[in-house]
């Protein structure tokens, strides 16, 4: 068994660049991250998505050797964080959720710190600050003190930082918070455009972010990983919960009979009155939809019902992280769930207070 | 290491710290220097001495050390910047030694600025050289422990003031470590005494000024220092291993 497990890791990692065997974290009594496994390939992007308090920050940095763990270990590029933690640092770029930068230095001096301090060589220092600053487009305030930067230009300086001396691998947290939609298309746009000689792992709790980008995701609820996978196959996985919507001009009663009848209907879970004689219907459906929905049409128009609007509700990435999360423990209700991942405007207040409440348990 | 020093540096250069710094402490020594000057009759020359100087002078390190080390370890936590240097290719020893030299060049510095009082005195009065460098070197010394003591206070914490408030305090608590060595009760137990006795830096800077160096005081002050570098060491690594 232990035989067979040393083989299947030495064949694994000639292929894999990132693994991570049992990773666990306790803070005193409190297990904040639970021997979790993955692995991130050479050029892939791994989004790790958790609602806030998932331990989705505790993990990123014991990945990136900043919070040493308290069992199971983390390779990078074939050097072990803990025992070689030099070479397995010199491969990572790490953009902490804060972004470490110092208020009272300018942004060209910072990179240029920054340069020194992961050993880029003093002759490609130059070439290299340029570089990173004209994908991030901080040229324009090279010259500013961090200090007067606004929060999404000191994210974008730090994102900077970690492109510096171009690591292998990318370890973002949080990258886009605190942008304006049209920087967080930008980022976006270089995340993806730095797959081509990056592996990157980089986390959110915004689902459309996600599903834009990355090629795997990992999700991730109090320390517990409750899936790894593409995101067309999570989707797929999730086939029985498809949602028909149909609005309808007609009797209510025949029209319910009638959709009830339809072989593949699970249940109408709503009727709605949208004015006189017009109906919504939201059914359940199972099996394969597209025949239950042409089924439905075909039951509903033979018995001189109308059709006014029908569509079925795509399962997308936030259906299935709802549930994901929500179905092992079923403690944490789907309000609270709902509270925790809104869009981003909404849950900018709220994610502070949570933020610090996790700081508080974690200290 | 070499760009953390240089960070550190430019830090305290590039923002009027260092400069603020050295004012104030070539401004508290010409108080001393000052008094000692009117304190004079017309018929003696004023004799540049350190030991004149003594309690003076190592009040206004306890004053001003703390204001010097307290932001080392606790603003890059408070930033959020530890994080930057501990997750890039550099040891942790490195960081400290790094940090701990920017100190003391800033100190030097400071020190510098106050060679201007002997001078006046070489002019109008009288200079024993080989007594101010034994009094220099023994300045050097002595703040030089204060500055990895101030250190090792500023890694407990993540805010700088705090760290120069408590250092303050317990620098100024070391300075009676001989008169705690002399009291009446513990004068009983002369081993005891002499134990206590071996931490008090006060009298081994006493012989510095009075222009003796001891090879036992050279060697008290750097292992005092090593000690505190490597405390200041741990206590960082222990940081990471209890926090989130």
């Amino acid at each position: 068994m232990l035989l067979m497990f040393i083989l299947d890791f030495s064949i694994g990692k000639e292929q894999l660049m990132i693994t991570i065997e049992n990773l666990t974290k306790y803070y005193g009594s409190n297990r904040a991250v639970n021997h979790i496994s993955f692995t991130i390939n050479d050029n892939e992007i791994l989004g790790f998505l958790g609602p806030n308090g998932a331990g989705k920050s505790t993990t990123m940095n014991m990945i990136a050797g900043y919070l040493p763990m308290s069992d199971g270990k983390v390779t990078i590029c074939g050097a072990d964080v803990t025992k070689n933690p030099m070479k397995a640092k010199r491969n990572i770029g790490y953009l902490p959720e804060i972004p470490p930068v110092y208020p009272d230095m300018k942004v060209r001096e910072y990179l240029s710190f920054c340069a020194g301090l992961k050993k880029v060589p003093v002759t490609k220092r130059k070439s290299e600050i340029e570089r990173v600053m004209k994908l991030l487009k901080i040229k324009d305030v090279e010259g500013k003190l961090i200090r007067n930067l606004s929060k999404g230009y000191k994210q974008r300086v730090g994102f900077a930082q970690a492109l510096l001396g171009d690591p292998k691998f990318l370890i973002l947290d949080e990258p886009t918070v605190g942008l304006d939609p049209n920087q967080v298309a930008e980022v976006r746009a270089l995340i993806k455009s730095l797959k081509k000689d990056h592996s990157v792992i980089f986390s959110s709790h915004i689902l459309s972010e996600v599903s834009a980008v990355c090629d795997r995701v990992v999700i991730i609820n109090k320390g517990d990983i409750r899936a790894i996978d593409t995101i067309e196959n999570l989707e797929n996985s999730f086939t029985t919960t498809l949602i028909l919507h149909i609005k309808v001009k007609g009797s209510k009663a025949k029209a319910q009979s009638i959709i009830e009848m339809t072989k593949g209907v699970k249940e109408i879970t709503a009727i709605d009155a949208d004015g006189e004689d017009v109906f919504s219907f939201t059914v359940q459906l199972e099996g394969d939809s597209d025949a239950v929905r042409d089924a439905v049409m075909a039951e509903c128009l033979k018995n001189g019902i109308s059709i006014i609007e029908i569509y079925t509700d795509k399962p997308n990435l936030e259906n299935v992280f709802i549930e994901l999360i929500n179905r092992p423990v079923k403690k944490s209700g789907l309000q609270e769930l709902l509270d925790e991942t809104p869009d981003e405007s909404e849950s900018a207040e709220g994610d502070d207070a949570e933020d610090d409440e996790t700081e508080k348990e974690e200290e | 290491m070499f760009p953390i020093y240089k960070k550190e540096l430019q830090s305290f250069f590039y923002t009027p710290f260092a400069y603020a710094m050295a004012m104030l402490f070539m401004l508290l020594f010409s108080l001393s220097f000052s008094t000692g000057i009117a304190k004079l009759d017309s018929s003696n020359t004023w004799a540049f001495s350190f030991t004149e100087m003594f309690y003076s002078v190592i009040l206004y390190f306890i004053f001003l050390l703390p204001i010097l080390t307290m932001r080392t370890f606790a603003e890059e936590r408070k930033n959020g910047t530890e994080v930057l240097l501990m997750t890039s290719p550099v040891n942790t020893a490195k960081i400290v030694i790094a940090k701990f030299l920017a100190n003391i060049t800033v100190y030097l510095f400071m020190l510098a600025g106050t060679i201007i009082f002997p001078i006046i005195t070489a002019m109008k009065g009288e200079v024993v050289v080989s007594q101010l460098i034994c009094a220099y070197i023994g300045i050097f010394c002595w703040g030089a422990m204060y500055i990895a003591l101030g250190m090792l206070i500023s890694s407990f914490t993540e805010s700088p003031i705090i760290a120069a408030i408590i250092g303050e305090v317990i620098m100024f608590a070391l300075l009676f470590v001989d008169d705690i060595a002399n009291t009446a009760f513990i004068s009983q137990y002369p081993k005891l005494r002499s134990a206590i006795y071996a931490f008090a830096a006060q009298p081994r800077f006493a012989y510095f000024s009075e222009g003796f160096i001891r090879l036992s005081d050279l060697v008290f002050f750097a292992s005092a220092i090593i000690v505190l570098l490597i405390w200041t060491y741990i206590s960082i690594e222990k940081r990471r291993w209890n926090r989130g």
